[in-house]
């Protein structure tokens, strides 16, 4: 049996309780302003074998996104766990976590470190994205003075470079213009079909999915309603919808 | 706290290259960036001793080493709280993206903030030379008060940074206590000749920044021995402060970006 990549048990996530209160409402209004709690992801087990390429489906508010942040260790379970043995993660998703006053070389450094990456092993890298990412001389201004096209094209190179072990990839396929799009969305199937590598992709492009998958879920209201076969599932979803 | 000091470790490049990077984009746009780090205190504090010498007739002697002593240690300590409020809120692009343990914000914050605060001490001490103020061995009391001083701010911090994204309005308060701390504090005159009686005693001893404050300058200015007791409790309460800030922020930080 090849070996578990993420391992996740009975994992549960709300956001009750929550939302930010006010000092002035407190004595405005007297007490806390009621929450609402809302369960986002119940009860979900899963393991996901190294290697391999999980497609998450569902419609909009089943869980996928939050699925994803908290395999990524942004979001605390209430309950449940996630075990990663160790591997580096990385989330890929639209507006990527950039200083805007910092240009976007120190990004790319910022970025790398966070992900667990040494200096050194990116200024080995830095070459390969700034090529990628087509900037140019860019690379050294402020993130602020960049385009919606070039900031997400920077995002795109800096996590199809630093590779982990696992990428998480959040509706983002391609992006840029026509050009990079093919660009990227090669690089991309590039590095999912690295035998090593494990990658969870949410979308809501079937026919990209059933592309690049090599198993599906499907999420509905937090629950794993089907997991499996990639064609098996994605047909019975289309039926669903 | 062994989570901490390994997350420390751990993240120190981070924490150096990224408190690097802000001070260098600060500068970027301008080379009188730079120079603005030491005109603008020096200009505030040439104002306030101007005020403070010909209207309220101060005896304080070298007023200038005084106040900038002064604008230096509040300085610091008012923008790392007020910065500290806000913190996660404002690195909500990288707090949603990547896990970071939170207190690693404050430490790159204290950095960067500590280089300017360098700064500023070199001004004093260049103020205190052209003062002549006679050298003592007291002036090395300064180190460990400053230690202390860093690790008070830091429990504050902490605790601040937790509170700071579930309390909205956290921010608009934190300006207001700091206000009133500001002028309990003593920045621009001594607090003993303005306050007498049993107030103006307490007040140096229970406010920690004009504690820290009037210790500094006994060592540095005065040559005299800083209220040690004093010095104590509050590094005592300060390390209290961390404790209860790191166990706030360990258990509850990967809750802070459901609530952004």
């Amino acid at each position: 049996m090849r070996d578990i990549a993420i391992h996740i048990e009975n994992l549960n996530v709300s956001y009750k309780e929550l939302s930010a209160y006010s000092i002035k409402r407190m004595f405005l209004k007297g007490g806390k302003k009621k929450d609402k709690s809302f369960h986002a992801l119940k009860n979900v087990s899963l393991d996901i074998k190294k290697g391999e390429i999980l497609g998450i489906i569902g419609k909009n508010g089943s869980g996928k996104s939050t699925l994803l942040n908290t395999v990524a260790g942004i979001f605390a379970p209430d309950s449940g766990t996630i075990d990663l043995n160790g591997k580096k993660v990385s989330l890929l998703s639209i507006g990527v976590g950039f200083q805007k006053d910092m240009s976007g070389r120190e990004n790319i450094v910022l970025n790398g470190l966070l992900l667990g990456f040494s200096e050194e092993e990116i200024r080995e890298k830095m070459p390969d994205i700034i090529e990628f990412s087509e900037l140019g001389s860019f690379i050294d201004k402020p993130v602020k003075t960049y385009s919606k096209g070039m900031y997400s094209k920077l995002a795109f190179s800096i996590t199809a470079f630093l590779e982990t072990d696992i990428i998480l990839i959040d509706e983002v396929l391609s992006v840029g213009d026509e050009h990079f799009k093919k660009k990227s969305s090669a690089k991309m199937k590039e590095l999912i079909s690295d035998k090593n590598r494990t990658v969870l992709i949410v979308s809501h492009s079937i026919s990209t999915l059933r592309k690049l998958c090599t198993k599906m879920l499907w999420l509905h209201d937090g629950k794993i309603k089907m997991l499996g076969d990639t064609n098996e599932v994605l047909t019975a979803y289309e039926q669903y919808m | 706290m062994i989570k901490f000091f390994s997350d420390i470790k751990k993240y120190a490049s981070y924490i150096f290259y990224s408190a690097k990077a802000e001070l260098k984009s600060e500068v970027a746009n301008s080379i009188l960036n730079w120079i603005w780090w030491i005109l603008e205190p020096l200009c505030f504090m040439g104002i306030y001793a101007f005020v403070f010498t010909i209207f309220f007739k101060g005896k304080v002697k070298y007023i200038a080493a005084f106040i900038f002593l002064g604008i230096t240690v509040w300085e610091f300590f008012n923008v790392m709280l007020k910065t500290s409020v806000k913190l996660v809120r404002s690195n909500k692009p990288i707090v949603s993206k990547v896990y970071v343990p939170k207190y690693i914000l404050i430490v790159e914050k204290i950095l960067r903030n500590g280089f300017k605060t360098m700064i500023s001490f070199l001004i004093v001490f260049v103020l205190m030379f052209i003062y002549r103020v006679p050298l003592s061995w007291q002036m090395l009391w300064a180190i460990p008060i400053l230690v202390s001083f860093i690790i008070f701010t830091f429990g504050a911090c902490s605790i601040l940074l937790h509170f700071g994204v579930y309390v909205e309005d956290l921010a608009n308060f934190t300006n207001i206590a700091l206000r009133l701390l500001f002028y309990a504090t003593g920045v621009f005159y001594n607090l003993a000749d303005k306050i007498t009686g049993e107030l103006g005693y307490w007040i140096v001893r229970l406010n920690p920044l004009a504690l820290y404050l009037n210790c500094m300058r006994e060592s540095l200015l005065y040559g005299t021995m800083p209220n040690l007791p004093w010095l104590g409790i509050w590094t005592v309460f300060g390390i209290l402060m961390c404790f209860v800030g790191i166990k706030l922020i360990q258990k509850n930080e990967n809750s802070y970006v459901k609530v952004l």
